[in-house]
């Protein structure tokens, strides 16, 4: 009985080792791709063949233009309802002096990159990284391999590009709809309070601040852009590209989304 | 992916493109739009910290900078006009307040400006400048100045001591043998009482056997007051009856007289009187018209009188100097006169 009770620990203990040992490795795994897609990005010979560079304008153009209305539109409505919500609780509290702080922290820091970065990773990202394993595996059963190096390149290089490009011109621009529905929202069509939100806006954007929220944006864009494909260019354990879990790689994209996001919270208020 | 690859073709990553008409011009545009967004964006916020604002130092010493933040405003009359840039602390153990003030908002500060620091219930601390005399030498650049302190969240505990002070006496006020509450009770007791039979009477005089005499007494103090009430009426008619003469008589016959008739005829006496009176006056005014020619007459012959008083007075003068004149021609005489040797 004792013997039959150490061997089922052994074996759990073992699968649990197998298991924390294979997430390790597929982290390891994100974390040298997206390594070898950022010298990429920074190598001139990416760019020279002019093959390689109309692949790179399609996809970004692909990634960008078609998301850019609804995006802009979906992203207006919600901060019209923030900010109104914001404003009009402040001033019942007699606290209007902060509302636009408020409202510049709440959205324009915090709320714009994320929700950018969440909706070209449903809407573009994961999406072609799907299709992207579902071609690789065709070629595959038709005895076409390609080198790592090809993958990368051709193939990974464009749509991580088009990604991060996305995620950045969309947080970019819905930044600029959120801070003139702001100022609409609080001075009406006047001009007379263009001098206080100037300053009230200069007032949230210290150094620190403006430097955590670029980089924040630039890390959410780069894990939009990397962990799908991440897990696109992963084989499985018996050497091929079948179809994985949508759910474990929007777990994943999410979970590193979250702890960029917490980091810069940290470095914002603490 | 490091297994030894086959010969194979380099083709990029969509095998199934999709035609794009101009793809490098939308594209480069987008790159464009992007490049615009993320200059402009910067220039914005430079613009906003105040960047390209020239600006001269003002230095405000406190004992304590708790609160102050770099990058918070100073404010003069509601409008920001400068910008914490440092804080640091000084040798002799205060805190020195770096504040960038706009050149062209340093007109506000003067010499004899004053910088206070407050610390409000809601909200961050504040920096606010205040010139009383705007005609005083501006502030120069560089200037260090004592901030006042002023701290709403000091006051925190004397109001929780007052708090808690009150909240004890309404305590003691509610508690089960207070005084409040027996007070309230003998208000209930009071109250009960008032709905009774005797009322009010019951609550002022204490039991009911005293409600009732008082009662009884107040209805033949009533009744007494209804007779004499008769007799003031009695009296009232007689009164009518003396003073007008209109009253009826008991038996049915009016009287005559009355005070009021006898007046009116004693008037028409006086007026009769009155008339002779007037007649006596306009005689005794024709005698002391002749008594005013007799007076005339008198001070006529008091001036002659005057006359002849100086005319005498002057013959008697003449007759001393006569007798005078005798006494000294007479043998007998006298030597009046004194010669000197």
């Amino acid at each position: 009985m004792a013997l039959h009770f150490l061997s089922l620990a052994q074996a759990s203990l073992l699968h649990l080792g197998r298991r924390a040992r294979a997430r390790w490795a597929s982290w390891l795994r994100v974390l040298l791709l997206a390594a070898q897609i950022i010298v990429l990005a920074l190598a001139s010979s990416s760019y020279r063949s002019g093959r390689q560079r109309q692949t790179i304008l399609r996809h970004i153009y692909l990634a960008t233009a078609p998301l850019l209305t609804w995006f802009l539109v979906l992203s207006a409505l919600i901060s019209l309802v923030l900010i109104r919500i914001v404003v009009a609780t402040a001033v019942s509290y007699g606290l209007s002096q902060y509302a636009l702080e408020v409202v510049v922290r709440t959205l324009v820091l915090e709320l714009i990159p994320l929700y950018a970065a969440m909706f070209v990773a449903v809407r573009y990202s994961m999406p072609n990284a799907h299709g992207i394993r579902e071609r690789l595996a065709g070629l595959e059963d038709g005895g076409i391999r390609r080198s790592e190096q090809e993958l990368l390149q051709a193939v990974l290089l464009p749509c991580a590009l088009a990604a991060a490009f996305s995620v950045l011109l969309l947080a970019a621009l819905s930044c600029v709809v959120a801070l003139v529905l702001s100022y609409l929202t609080v001075y009406g069509l006047s001009p007379w309070g263009l001098s206080a939100y100037t300053h009230s806006v200069g007032k949230v954007f210290s150094a620190p601040v403006t430097l955590i929220f670029s980089l924040k944006t630039l890390f959410f864009s780069l894990a939009v852009a990397i962990v799908p494909m991440a897990a696109t260019a992963q084989r499985d354990s018996d050497g091929r590209y079948s179809r994985g879990s949508d759910i474990t790689e929007l777990a994943r994209l999410f979970s590193v989304v979250l702890l960029v996001e917490v980091v810069s919270l940290l470095g914002n208020y603490y | 992916m490091n297994e030894s690859p086959p010969p194979t073709t380099v083709r990029p990553a969509d095998q199934s493109p999709q035609v794009v008409k101009n793809l490098e011009l939308k594209a480069a545009l987008l790159l464009l739009l992007m490049m615009a967004l993320v200059l402009a964006s910067g220039a914005y916020v430079l613009y906003a910290r105040g960047f390209f604002e020239r600006t001269q130092q003002l230095v405000l010493l406190a004992d304590d900078s708790e609160g102050v933040l770099v990058g918070m405003d100073m404010t003069f009359a509601g409008f920001p006009i400068g910008r914490v840039a440092r804080i640091e602390l000084a040798d002799d153990g205060n805190a020195r307040i770096l504040i960038d003030v706009k050149s062209r908002d340093a007109r506000w500060l003067r010499s004899s400006s004053v910088f206070t620091m407050e610390r409000g219930l809601v909200g961050g601390t504040r920096i606010r400048a205040f010139s009383g005399v705007l005609n005083d030498p501006p502030l120069e650049n560089g200037a260090v100045r004592q901030i006042l302190r002023g701290d709403a969240l000091a006051e925190l505990p004397r109001l929780a001591a007052s708090v808690s002070e009150l909240l004890e006496n309404l305590t003691a006020l509610t508690a089960a043998d207070a005084a409040l509450l027996a007070s309230l009770a003998n208000l209930q007791t009071v109250t009960e009482k008032l709905k009774g039979p005797q009322g009010a009477l019951g609550v002022l005089l204490g039991n009911e056997a005293e409600a009732r005499k008082l009662v009884e007494r107040t209805s033949a103090l009533l009744a007494r007051a209804d007779v004499l009430t008769g007799r003031l009426d009695s009296l009232v008619a007689n009164a009518d009856r003396q003073v007008f003469g209109q009253a009826a008589r008991p038996h049915g016959v009016a009287e005559q007289g009355g005070l009021v008739s006898e007046t009116r005829t004693t008037v028409k006496q006086l007026n009769g009187l009155l008339a002779e009176v007037r007649g006596s006056l306009q005689k005794v005014d024709a005698v002391l018209v002749d008594a005013q020619a007799i007076a005339g007459n008198t001070r006529a012959a008091t001036t002659d009188l005057g006359a002849l008083r100086s005319d005498v007075e002057a013959t008697l003068r003449k007759v001393e100097h006569l007798v005078n004149e005798v006494n000294r021609k007479w043998p007998f005489a006298r030597e009046t006169e004194i010669r000197l040797p």
